[in-house]
């Protein structure tokens, strides 16, 4: 996996304006309910993250990684429970097998043709999702259950996860840096093997490519994250219910991440904002804004297929554009 | 019980045949995977429960599905027709915002609470069968179930309008060069399908109470259905969903504990058996 030392370069400038971005926003805004949304915005915008290179990368709809938001909250309860690891390590072994499951699923998913992905990732969705509203004894069944975090993680103290300001900026930090390692991941060979798949199976496969391994890999990493943006929220609220694993939690994910437009990695992350703010802003006029949000996402991928992403990029100035030439295919002859 | 078991699941296999089909019907002629469908099912179990009220429930039972029909139709000439040359993908997810604005919808018009319609009054007693008392109501469901498997055998076998539907079905292109009109044709099969989503939604209505749930229910189900049947095969769709209304009838009666996950489990074993479903390729 070979990395060019100027995208390493870009990337981590990007990194630090957004990061000072974050931090600016997090110490000018006052107001709690402000960041309390801000923080559960960009907890979702993790989540669809996941969702968005699900799409990107394999071109691929998922509609049901609820489960790995809501179960990586559940593994990570259960593991506390029994007390046999510290916190930091509990995080890491539930999101780490979180994302093996995911590539097995991944690996069985992938034979089946793409149209009828979708409806498989629902149904199984469902299935968790009902098997865990159901089992009473040991996740609590429908009442949800409750996380017994330790008083403190990664060297943070506990209530930093719990106040908005704070809890903020630390999602803001994991979001960012999960960005950056995806661009420069996608730069590299494995992008462009998981892109020629997704573009051309058969075509890729003549060239050697493997259609299984890069498809699961992409899932399992596509898991992962949305397993992060489960642990967030479970960090946020303290609680994971069995509605995290709802498929309706899926769409919203799908919504966010259609109308942020996911061939930009940011895309998924504004389209996660403008959820919320039309959540909450819409939410106190009418009952009724997931019909404005299903309008809405209609006029989007009938209308401007990129989502707002692609209509930002489309009026940023040309020079950003211009930077990267493509690569000459035919090599230049040489002048005697 | 064995009997007992035979006869539950196949009344809610009969209810999953009617919407599944339904399903089958529009992603054959349009090759699109209706999201919404559980919604209209919905819809149409509600738009029955209101002309229950006014006037009886076998009115509700002829006039809901001609109105989803209209809606059908509506919705291909608006939605399916003009986004034909899109990719799959995003007329997928169309579907996905067409499901979120009727969900509101019924949630303006009706509510949130649950309610139910009552057994029509002729049926509303219970027939000893093979020795033991079962309600007349489920053994119409049944009924109605296989009427509806003979009278699309029998429109697509035996009418004009099925010839086509099954010509444009295997090759638009070449369909309409032979200058049949491939969407009126496909507007009215996916009238059809619409329409049978709203005979289900009546039909159900009065076995279970009508929330605003019910759609995702049977959307689910509908998707095992239609993935383990082969997408597009109305034979597969047939068979899947009386074979799944067994397993859940049974996996009530002898593993209620897993009862909920058996159908998923069989979905992806039949699907690690034949990737392309039971029915593979053939429509």
């Amino acid at each position: 996996m070979k990395i060019k030392s100027r995208d390493i370069r870009d990337v981590l400038l990007q990194l630090a304006v957004a990061l000072a971005i974050g931090l600016g926003i997090a110490t000018l805004v006052s107001s709690d309910t402000v960041l309390s949304l801000l923080a559960q915005a960009v907890i979702y915008a993790v989540f669809a993250l996941g969702v968005g290179i699900l799409l990107r990368q394999n071109g691929l709809v998922s509609f049901g990684h609820a489960v790995f938001f809501g179960t990586a909250g559940y593994l990570v309860g259960w593991l506390l429970e029994r007390d046999m690891m510290p916190g930091g390590l509990v995080i890491v072994v539930s999101i780490l097998v979180i994302m093996v499951a995911a590539f097995v699923l991944g690996l069985i998913f992938a034979r089946v043709p793409g149209i009828a992905f979708a409806m498989l990732t629902l149904a199984v969705g469902q299935m968790v999702y009902l098997f865990v509203a159901r089992s009473r004894s040991f996740l609590g069944g429908a009442d949800g259950l409750q996380i017994d975090w330790p008083s403190s993680l990664f060297g943070l103290p506990l209530a930093a996860f719990y106040e908005p300001a704070s809890m903020f900026f630390i999602s803001w930090t994991v979001l960012f840096c999960l960005v950056a390692l995806l661009t420069l991941l996608f730069r590299s060979r494995f992008g462009s093997i998981t892109e020629a798949v997704r573009d051309n199976e058969e075509r890729a496969r003549f060239i050697g490519i493997g259609r299984l391994l890069p498809r699961a890999m992409v899932y399992a990493i596509s898991a992962g994250i949305s397993a992060v943006g489960g642990v967030l929220s479970a960090l946020y609220t303290g609680f994971v219910s069995p509605e995290s694993l709802h498929w309706s939690v899926s769409g919203a994910a799908l919504v966010m991440v259609i109308l942020g437009g996911y061939k930009k990695l940011w895309g998924p992350v504004i389209g996660a904002i403008v959820y919320f703010l039309i959540k909450d802003y819409l939410g106190e006029v009418t009952a009724y804004w997931m019909a404005v949000l299903g309008a809405l996402l209609i006029l989007v991928v009938v209308f401007s297929p990129d989502g707002i992403a692609g209509a930002l990029s489309q009026m940023a100035p040309q020079w950003r554009r211009q930077r990267r030439p493509l690569p000459t295919a035919i090599p230049r002859r040489r002048t005697p | 019980m064995l009997t007992i078991g035979l006869f539950n699941g196949l009344v809610y296999g009969a209810l999953l045949l009617i919407t599944a089909s339904g399903l089958a019907l529009i992603y054959g002629l349009r090759r699109v995977v209706n999201f919404a469908h559980g919604a209209l099912y919905m819809l149409g179990a509600y738009i029955g429960y209101s002309i229950a009220l006014s006037t009886n429930f076998w009115g509700a039972l002829l006039i809901s599905p001609l109105i989803m029909g209209l809606v059908g139709v509506c919705l291909d000439k608006a939605i399916f027709s003009p986004l034909q040359d899109r990719d799959p993908l995003s007329v997928l997810l169309v579907t996905f915002g067409v499901l979120l604005i009727i969900d509101d919808l019924v949630h303006a018009v009706w509510g949130r609470g649950n309610v139910s319609v009552a057994i029509p009054g002729s049926l509303n007693m219970t027939v000893t069968l093979f020795g033991m008392p079962t309600p007349a109501y489920r053994i119409a469901v049944i009924a109605l179930g296989a009427a509806v498997v003979l009278g699309l055998l029998g429109l697509f076998r035996y009418t004009r309008i099925g010839l086509l539907a099954r010509a444009a079905s295997t090759d638009p292109t070449t369909t309409a060069m032979q200058g049949v009109n491939t969407d009126r044709v496909s507007s009215l099969i996916v009238g059809l399908g619409t329409g049978l989503a709203g005979l289900a939604g009546v039909a159900a209505s009065p076995l279970y109470s009508l929330s605003p749930s019910m759609g995702g229910d049977i959307l689910v189900n509908s998707f095992v259905v239609v993935v383990i049947g082969g997408l597009g095969s109305l034979w597969g769709a047939f068979l899947a969903a009386i074979l799944l209304g067994l397993i859940n009838s049974y996996g009530i009666m002898y593993l209620p504990g897993i009862a909920a996950v058996l159908p998923f489990m069989l979905m992806v074993a039949i699907l690690l058996w034949r990737p392309a479903g039971l029915a593979g390729n053939r429509v």
